[in-house]
């Protein structure tokens, strides 16, 4: 089992030395993020060699852009976590494979929580990384579902709605619901 | 004191469904309410940590290599010595000139890309693969100074700065330019390759970054055609002492004083 690497400070330090060009710095990040981005890329993405080239852009925007992260709007891991997701759901919106999609994030939402090992682990310790999974299953079925179609599938809102045949305004309510009693659980250790 | 609403658009905001006019509405917002920053910021680590539980993937080994190869290859500046005879003529004959020299440098881009991706097998054989590719890089790269070495002796280059200026597009990877910018005569040719078209309200904008400013100063705005390309002479809205990058933003139509960075497609120096 890895040890938990997240330590906000240090790697605020680590990109403002990227920003600098500094490659030491650079193999530092990757090595502390490449595994927990990767596994969101493939999550979100259901395609391992998709996923390494979206690893590989993300890596080199955080090399041509670390100047452009803002500390005011969370942590580095956050900045990069968005990255992460943000070009994988681009690649799958390139690729048009909206209806594909739509049957995966169904299947998705009606499956079972996984057992695996977690992306979190990697972070956070397994002791941790399970009281992070404990917490997000004991948000109510109907919470968990919208907030991880929104994030890991890519539809829209309105998508997300026709999805779970819910009106619009009740899956926004829902996602309102869910992250803030997540950020209330998580409070201080995240 | 933050409402419902902006509560639930914060939610929204970092799972990342809001539309694109709801996402620029939210961070003007954003940028003046301290109380909503710190909730962003808190719902972000939140997410993260619902991110995590996607299952524990490990990125292929030779993944790193291939991603400092290519901050490796990324890093191609040509300046050129500044002389004291030039041609008035060099406007005429330049852009086809640098068109040859992108073409060598695409040609050069393709080829590690290609070279780089078959090297990908088990790890005892990455390190003779790596020196392999360092080896051609080294010959390529050979080639570009020979083509450019013999535009140097034409007389006709004196005082330029080339420069590369590679894509941070995910759709458009391989949109590649390359910039030339005499000092003495303060203006420059720009070409580009790749570039996806733009709708009718929004403009390509080059910028010249001189540690003298404070910020990048426009040097105008361009529109590629259906095939992504474009040639085109520039003039930097302020002197120009020493450029040390350039970058393309995409922008409103007719530009913006200042670039849009999150906007940012091409750079390079």
């Amino acid at each position: 089992m890895n040890e938990p690497v997240l330590d906000p400070e240090r790697d605020v330090e680590l990109l403002r030395r990227i920003a600098g060009q500094d490659r030491s710095a650079f193999a530092s990040f990757y090595d502390r993020y490449s595994g927990l981005l990767f596994s969101i890329a493939v999550k979100v993405l259901n395609d391992p060699k998709e996923a390494e080239d979206v690893l590989q852009e993300v890596f080199m925007q955080i090399w041509n852009k670390a100047d452009a992260y803002n500390p005011l709007l969370g942590r580095p891991a956050s900045w990069a976590v968005t990255l992460t997701r943000n070009k994988a759901i681009d690649r799958i919106r390139a690729a048009q494979r909206r209806s594909k999609l739509l049957e995966q994030a169904t299947v998705e939402a009606n499956a079972r929580p996984d057992d695996s090992p977690s992306a979190n682990e990697m972070l956070h310790g397994r002791e941790n990384a399970e009281r992070i999974r404990s917490v997000v299953a004991a948000l109510p079925p109907d919470q968990r579902r919208a907030i991880e179609l929104a994030f890991f599938s890519g539809l829209t809102q309105d998508e997300i709605a026709k999805n779970l045949q819910e009106p619009l305004g009740t899956i926004k309510a829902r996602i309102r619901r869910g992250m803030l009693k997540l950020r209330e659980k998580l409070e201080g250790f995240a | 004191m933050i409402d419902e609403r902006m509560e639930e658009q914060a939610g929204l905001y970092v799972l990342g469904v809001l539309t694109p006019e709801e996402t620029r509405t939210f961070e003007a917002v954003l940028q003046r309410e301290a109380e909503l920053q710190q909730l962003v910021a808190a719902l972000r680590t939140t997410r993260d940590a619902l991110a995590g539980l996607a299952p524990q993937v490990t990125p292929p080994p030779a993944l790193k290599q291939r991603i400092l190869a290519q901050i490796e290859a990324q890093e191609k500046v040509v300046s050129l010595p500044v002389r004291t005879e030039r041609s008035e003529r060099w406007t005429i004959w330049l852009p086809w000139a640098l068109a040859a020299c992108l073409t060598i440098v695409c040609g050069i881009t393709v080829s590690q890309q290609k070279t780089l991706r078959q090297k990908v097998g088990d790890q005892a054989k990455q390190l003779a693969a790596l020196n392999q590719v360092a080896d051609s890089l080294r010959n390529e790269t050979q080639g570009l100074q020979q083509a450019v070495a013999t535009l140097q002796e034409t007389n006709r280059l004196a005082g330029l700065r080339i420069a590369m200026l590679n894509s941070l597009l995910a759709d458009a990877p391989k949109a590649v330019a390359v910039s030339l910018w005499d000092e003495k005569q303060q203006r420059g040719v720009f070409v580009v390759q790749n570039l996806k078209p733009l709708p009718v309200d929004k403009d390509y904008q080059l910028w010249v970054m001189d540690p003298k400013y404070p910020t990048p100063v426009s040097a105008g705005v361009f529109q590629v055609d259906a095939q992504g390309n474009v040639r085109l002479q520039f003039k930097a809205d302020k002197l120009i002492a020493s450029p040390d990058k350039f970058a393309v933003t995409e922008e409103p139509k007719g530009g913006r004083p200042t670039p849009t960075l999150k906007n940012l497609v091409l750079i390079g120096g």
